[in-house]
């Protein structure tokens, strides 16, 4: 934490990412404040009104007021990436300690399924694991934690071999420190800085797969904002209200984007590289 | 990365995109000069297969100009003959004589014969349990030109059902073990004969033994296109020389009249919403089932929505047909109006007591499972707009895109509370088959739980009413009883279209939409 302090201090392009962070999430939890209108009060008789002073971003297939949708897609995509994030992270890292510690059976277990995982492409797996549960946010993200959580344990795993050979562990060792004491006092600390760094680097590319499962109808459902359902559900329009696209398309750019950057700053901050290595 | 890295890196990437940007435009920039003799089509497509008897996939025969019936439907949806040129009943109502046209051969240059005629609708009834589900017959058989069909009950319709494209003839003397007919279809008496097909595309040459007039185009490619936009697309640029179906939103894109014609038409097709009525559902109570019939602003839908591309719907039966849709639709008991919808609702015993805006019932808010599939552009928008519309007198309407397959299942099993489709409702130029399909007892398809002892009683009456006058007052009955009972939500009618670019002339859509490529599509001069 003090680090992180320490870099909004020295780092410049982390401490505006920061902000930009910090301001998403605000546009999010005050979506009801911002917005001018209900994102699912439809307007029939105003469908496919252009952007102007009564809307800024147009209106969508139903009249429903776009600007008010794609700030509430805010809610419901950053809430769903940040929750698919901490799925991924906690599973995965649980899961690749486990194996890295133990080693043996437990190991060749959970590796062997980590390895069956990865050969299948990963998005497809999402799409059939989505098709089958049914679509909705929720099976989207724990589809998409299926096949992502295998990166976060092979990454946690070699470094806790890594870390398994100190001297100070072997210490505890001696000193009849139990597995979970080792576990949780010596080697997490260690190796969390640098799962937090992936996990953060990460958002971005998620936040698209999450976007691409709601854009192909397994996500979140219809009337829900959502930037990728808002996508498919502007698709058809394409050529004659283009707005529909546009906006929902620059919001998840311009969110892609923010997250990327900051993963990359607190990279350097936290820069976990020098600490783990001697 | 130094700088000069970065620099070499971002040029490359600027090199690749507009690389790649080249590779999408490009297409067929010469223009073959003289008459054209290749015509492009794009279509959506559902079959697999070219076996005239599997599903629906007869459709795509006839759709594509390869297979002929013995009877067609005009555009005013008269029953008129094709490859046979008239026919008479037996005075016990049950014997029906078709004479086939002398002139008729196969693309393999066979003649067609009442014998040959005999044996394929025999095959047809061997293979299609659907046939059996429309008529049963007695007897068929072939006596020189004649085919004789002698049916079990009288089936005033018989011409027209004969029309429908599960009865294309084909020649039955072609070894089946020899012809894949899921690849090659079989042998038929269209304009156009089968290169090569698959689901994504079909190549077709013309049929040199033709019997009906000169085959003006030498090769017919129909590529499946299955995206409305992307179809859209594909004809702006000449990809495609004719589209079948633009979507409502893009039509306006084909306005110039100096570059595309617009072929529009009232469609026969009914955009429905099956509901289930029985008893432990919701919609089995009637105040419930009419409450939703009023929260829904059916003219605002077609309008707005479906830029008047549609008409608003109640009534079965679409306005292109000659069954009242004027004055039943001016009768419908559920117009628009919210305020009685919930008072139906408080009636019915549904009151929001939890303030979360839905209405609820001993403790359970109502919620209605919606299903419905997706490949058809209108029906999310028509299921999108009822849910926003529910919403507003607090029933809550949980969509479940499916496909067609398993929406079908689910709807025969009665597993659902509204269950969308688009549907024909005159596949055969009569609507008794689909006003009994859904609605009356005991039917295959009536998955509902709707039965109404005096709609059945006008069911049983068409079936044997051989008067036009009659029939016709009959199915109008029938549509009161619909409007009364609120069976279904007929949400609206849709305008059918094709879209031509100027290199073709004659490419015009019919009521009917099996009819698509015809020898009527010829070359611009």
């Amino acid at each position: 934490m003090e680090t992180v302090i320490k870099g909004l201090k020295t780092n410049k392009g982390f401490a505006i990412t920061t902000f930009l962070v910090f301001l998403l999430l605000a546009i999010a939890v005050f979506a009801p404040v911002l917005a001018p209108y209900d994102p699912t009060h439809a307007v029939m008789a105003d469908a496919y009104a252009e952007p102007g002073m009564a809307h800024l971003f147009g209106t969508d297939k139903l009249g429903r007021d776009c600007f008010s949708r794609v700030i509430y897609g805010g809610r419901a995509s950053l809430a769903g990436v940040l929750m698919l994030v901490f799925c991924v992270f906690c599973v995965g890292t649980s899961l690749g300690v486990l194996s890295g510690y133990f080693g043996g059976k437990v190991d060749m277990i959970i590796m062997r399924f980590s390895d069956l995982m990865i050969s299948f492409p990963g998005i497809i797996l999402a799409i059939a694991v989505a098709g089958i549960m049914g679509g909705s946010l929720v099976n989207a993200i724990i589809a998409l934690t299926i096949v992502t959580w295998t990166k976060y344990a092979r990454l946690a795993r070699s470094m806790v071999l890594k870390i398994k050979r100190r001297d100070y562990v072997d210490a505890a060792i001696v000193n009849g420190g139990t597995p979970s004491h080792i576990l949780w006092v010596h080697i997490l600390p260690n190796i969390l800085p640098l799962m937090v760094v992936t996990a953060a680097s990460d958002i971005g590319g998620l936040m698209m797969e999450l976007a691409g499962l709601s854009f192909l109808g397994f996500g979140a459902q219809p009337p829900a904002p959502e930037w990728g359902l808002m996508l498919n559900e502007g698709r058809q329009q394409l050529q004659t209200a283009p707005w529909l696209m546009i906006f929902p398309g620059l919001a998840i750019f311009v969110t892609v984007v923010i997250f990327n950057l900051w993963g990359d700053y607190l990279r350097d901050v936290l820069d976990p590289r020098n600490d783990v290595e001697d | 990365m130094n700088k000069t890295l970065k620099i070499t890196a971002a040029a490359a990437l600027v090199g690749l995109m507009a690389f790649a940007a080249a590779g999408c435009g490009g297409g067929d920039k010469k223009a073959a000069k003289g008459p054209k003799d290749t015509l492009k089509v794009g279509v959506t497509n559902f079959a697999d297969s070219l076996e005239p008897t599997d599903n629906y996939f007869g459709w795509v025969l006839m759709r594509y100009g390869l297979g002929e019936c013995i009877t067609k439907l005009d555009r005013e949806m008269k029953v008129v003959p094709w490859l046979s040129d008239k026919w008479e009943i037996g005075s016990d109502k049950l014997t029906w004589t078709f004479h086939i046209n002398d002139k008729a051969t196969f693309s393999n240059g066979k003649k067609v014969t009442g014998e040959i005629v005999a044996q394929s609708f025999q095959r047809t009834f061997a293979k299609a349990p659907r046939a059996k589900s429309m008529f049963q017959v007695e007897y068929i058989k072939g006596e020189g030109q004649n085919v004789v069909i002698k049916t079990v009950k009288p089936v005033p319709n018989l011409p027209g059902m004969l029309g429908d494209p599960l009865f294309i003839v084909i020649d039955t003397t072609v070894n089946e073990k020899e012809r894949d007919y899921r690849k090659m279809g079989p042998i038929c008496t269209g304009p156009y004969a089968v290169k090569s097909f698959t689901k994504a595309k079909a190549i077709m040459t013309r049929n040199e033994h033709y019997w009906d007039g000169p085959v003006p185009f030498k090769t017919v490619e129909i590529p499946s296109i299955d995206d409305p936009n992307t179809r859209a697309m594909a004809l702006q640029k000449g990809e495609i020389d004719v589209a079948v179906n633009i979507a409502a939103g893009d039509l306006a894109l084909f306005k110039n009249k100096d570059k595309f014609n617009i072929s529009e038409i009232a469609s026969l097709r009914d955009i429905l919403g099956r509901v289930n009525v029985r008893k432990e559902r919701p919609l089995g109570d009637p105040r419930v089932r009419h409450a939703l019939m009023k929260c829904m602003d059916r003219e605002t839908y077609a309008k707005s929505l479906l830029k008047d591309t549609f008409f608003p719907g109640a009534p079965l039966m679409p306005p292109s047909t000659d069954y009242d849709y004027k004055n039943l639709y001016a009768a419908n008991p559920d117009k628009y109006d919210v305020e009685a919808a919930k008072k139906l609702l408080a009636e019915a015993g549904w009151k929001d007591t939890n303030g979360d805006g839905y209405v609820d019932k001993d403790g359970k808010n109502l919620e209605l499972d919606c299903i419905l599939y997706t490949s058809r552009a209108e029906l999310p928008i028509y299921a999108e707009a009822t849910q926003a519309s529910a919403k507003a007198i607090g029933m809550k309407i949980n969509l479940k895109p499916v496909d067609y397959n398993i929406l079908d299942k689910l709807t025969r099993e009665g597993q659902y509370d509204i269950s969308v489709c688009n549907t024909l409702t005159m596949s055969s130029g009569d609507a008794e088959v689909f006003v009994n399909m859904y609605l009356a007892t005991g039917q295959e398809q009536n998955g509902s739980g709707y039965s109404n002892p005096e709609y059945d009683a006008l069911s049983q009456k068409l079936a044997v009413e051989f008067d036009p006058a009659k029939r016709r007052e009959i199915i109008i009955e029938m549509q009161k009883i619909h409007l009364k009972d609120a069976s279904m939500i007929v949400w609206g009618h849709p305008k059918t279209n094709m879209v031509s670019n100027k290199s073709v002339v004659g490419a015009d859509i019919q009521p009917c939409d099996f009819y698509w490529v015809t020898k009527d599509f010829k070359p611009a001069q």
